[in-house]
């Protein structure tokens, strides 16, 4: 199928500093995608590239079919919900709903049809003749997301629409949000830079850094096979051991971590003996018990620090050498572990390499 | 003794205070007081009082007409100033611009030049452009001394205006002018409305520039003038009291209007 949005080698630069550099990216209609980065990697700038209010240094930019790259936002088929919601202040909630659909020259008996649906949409029949400063926080986010979906967007962006409400109203919405997207079946192009967030609710995620694309992929790819230190490290905690080939037997590696022998799952790498590697291994991956596991890896350790977090305890093990290993254990499984030793475990499959890109391999 | 001087300070300001508003309203009281009495002299006492002078003031045809004038000059020199003055504002606030500081400067300057000077280079102007003096030269003035107030509360409302509000409209497929008519516009309603009403009571009040591109039709405060020349009466009493009551009606209304609108 053809994408509905594509990025072709899209730069922007302003004067001399490159917000985003060589971007190449298609998305698939329907599609909840997520454009997830640290702050400054350009993550906005693609976004208002794509709705009209920056033009791209080079490169093209087309949608549904069509290259947009120069025409302006009102004549694009795309609609942004802003991070402050930028809701007219002197119109209703309806009047502000009712803005798009009048400016593409609707009949009045449709707009209201289609304003009293999405107000319903959102259970906010009650509140239409309300103006914005007379709403929660939640319920402008709402208009806000029914007004840009009102006039029925190729493509639906949001530029960290989530960020300016509290952690438990950021929970409900994130789950409210997906729903409208499975809903409507709408392209949601959605920009954050908390990973958690772009885990619960996208199809794909799509890592940013410095302006370029670093990995893209379903949650469960990047959180479980993470392609660079920046994603491991971005997506989730992490334990990153840096670690020396020694040999290979089949799709298992076995590499040499800090004089300790360790196997991993190979992970489409061909590394050289010798060469250097990062095993990515997941806290909840790690098995801790007082005794000896009988098979896969296993270390034994030292207790250092215990943080207790509600469902689950947090363990800092020293395995020797001065190395730690961060650990969940749930807890049923505390209660074994009285004292300082443990064994730690974890089975070769569950953990996976990646390239030490600043080594010479 | 102590407690006594802690409150000095105080109590010298509010002294200031009072003696502040005696001299103010005591002259405005004694104009007011004289409309109403019944006698040819301006002076004390009073003795009889009467309405005699505020019917023969709403009878006054020339009052009448002059009272019409005014207005209507008023009414033209706001909608221009309004006009012109959102428009350097919405240009001073507008991407990309060069020189804004100097488009600002430029907009402002006619607030502060002396009222003399302002009207005796108007009058030159006028006359090298073969204009001549009477209502449009008159409309030209007053525009010209009230822009600098619509300038200033126009970009105070739009320096608080949220930079994505036009983003939004024009996201939503309103071009420049749709977005300026249906959401910048309506944003700036209530500061606008403030200077218009303040562009009225300047219009109205105005004498010196009125007085040098005037034709032979006068405006109140030209009417005014020539009745004091020839001679005080209590007519003119009643006269300048009716102004005053409905400019200050008028003030205190859009004060309340603006500020009710700012609290939404
Ligand atoms: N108008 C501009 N002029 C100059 N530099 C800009 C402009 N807009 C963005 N930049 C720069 O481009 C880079 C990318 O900015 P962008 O707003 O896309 O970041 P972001 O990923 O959205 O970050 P955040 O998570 O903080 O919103 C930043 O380094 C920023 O300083
Ligand atoms: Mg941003």
């Amino acid at each position: 199928m053809e994408p509905v949005v594509k990025f072709d080698n899209i730069t922007k630069s302003y004067g001399s500093h490159v917000a985003v550099q060589n971007l190449n990216l298609a998305i698939e209609r329907g599609k909840f995608v997520t454009l997830l980065g640290p702050s400054g990697c350009g993550k906005s700038t693609s976004l208002r590239m794509l709705g009209g209010f920056e033009t791209p240094t080079s490169g093209r930019i087309m949608l549904g079919g069509k290259d947009v790259t120069r025409v302006p936002p009102n004549k694009r088929n795309v609609n942004i919900v802003f991070q402050d919601y930028a809701l007219f202040p002197h119109m209703s909630v309806a009047k502000n709903i009712a803005f798009g659909l009048e400016l593409k020259g609707h009949d009045r008996q449709h707009i209201h049809r289609r304003v009293s649906e999405l107000l319903e949409l959102v259970q906010l029949q009650d509140y239409s003749a309300r103006l914005p400063s007379e709403l929660s926080g939640g319920q402008r986010q709402r208009v806000a997301l029914m007004r840009a979906l009102a006039p029925d967007p190729e493509v639906l962006l949001l530029d960290e629409p989530l960020s300016a409400l509290d952690a438990k109203l950021r929970q409900q919405m994130q789950i409210e949000l997906k729903s409208i997207q499975e809903k409507t079946g709408k392209t949601f192009i959605f920009v954050t830079h908390d990973q958690e967030e772009a885990l619960t609710m996208s199809d794909t995620i799509v890592v940013m850094n410095k302006g370029r694309i670093e990995q893209m992929g379903d949650p469960d790819t990047l959180y479980g096979k993470p392609g660079s230190v920046f994603v491991a490290n971005f997506i989730g905690e992490t334990n990153l051991l840096r670690s020396t080939m020694v040999g290979t037997e089949g799709d298992v590696v076995t590499l040499d971590w800090n004089g300790i022998t360790i196997k991993a799952d190979q992970g489409g790498l061909a590394p050289k003996v010798g060469g250097h590697l990062y095993v990515v291994l997941r806290p909840e991956a790690i098995h801790c018990s007082a005794a000896e596991p009988t098979s896969g890896n296993r270390i034994k350790g030292k207790i250092r620090q215990r943080v207790f977090k509600g469902n689950h305890t947090s363990l800092m093990i020293e395995v020797g050498g001065g190395a730690t290993l961060n650990a969940l254990v749930h807890p049923s499984d505390v209660g074994q572990l009285n004292g300082e030793d443990v064994w730690v475990g974890w089975k070769p499959e569950t953990a996976t390499v990646i390239p030490d890109r600043h080594a010479h391999n | 003794m102590r407690y006594m001087f802690a409150d000095a300070p105080r109590a010298t300001l509010t002294a200031c205070y009072w003696a502040f508003l005696l001299y103010l309203l005591l002259p405005l009281t004694l104009m007011m007081a004289m409309s109403f009495k019944d006698a040819n002299f301006i002076a004390f006492p009073i003795g009889e009082w009467t309405l005699d002078w505020y019917v023969k003031v709403m009878q006054d045809k020339q009052f009448l007409e002059a009272c019409l004038y005014s207005i209507m000059i008023a009414a033209a020199a706001t909608v221009s100033a309004t006009v012109l003055g959102t428009w350097i504002a919405m240009l001073i606030v507008a991407e990309g611009i060069r020189g804004r500081v100097v488009i600002f400067a430029l907009a402002c300057l006619p607030a502060v030049v002396p009222g003399m000077i302002s009207a005796i280079s108007l009058r030159i102007f006028v006359s090298a452009i073969d204009m001549p003096t009477g209502t449009a030269a008159i409309i030209l003035g007053h525009t010209v001394h009230a822009v600098p107030f619509v300038v200033v509360m126009a970009l105070t409302r739009l320096r608080t205006m949220p930079g994505n509000l036009v983003d939004a409209a024009r996201d939503l497929g309103a071009d420049s002018v749709v977005a300026f008519f249906r959401v910048t516009l309506p944003y700036l309603g209530p500061a606008l409305f403030g200077g218009m009403i303040f562009c009225v009571l300047l219009s109205i009040d105005d004498f010196v520039r009125t007085f040098f591109l005037g034709g032979y039709r006068p405006t109140l405060p030209m009417l005014i003038f020539a009745k004091v020349q020839g001679g005080m009466s209590p007519e003119i009493n009643a006269m300048a009291t009716l102004v005053l009551v409905v400019t200050a009606a008028v003030g205190l209304y859009a004060e309340f209007m603006t500020r009710r609108a700012r609290t939404r």
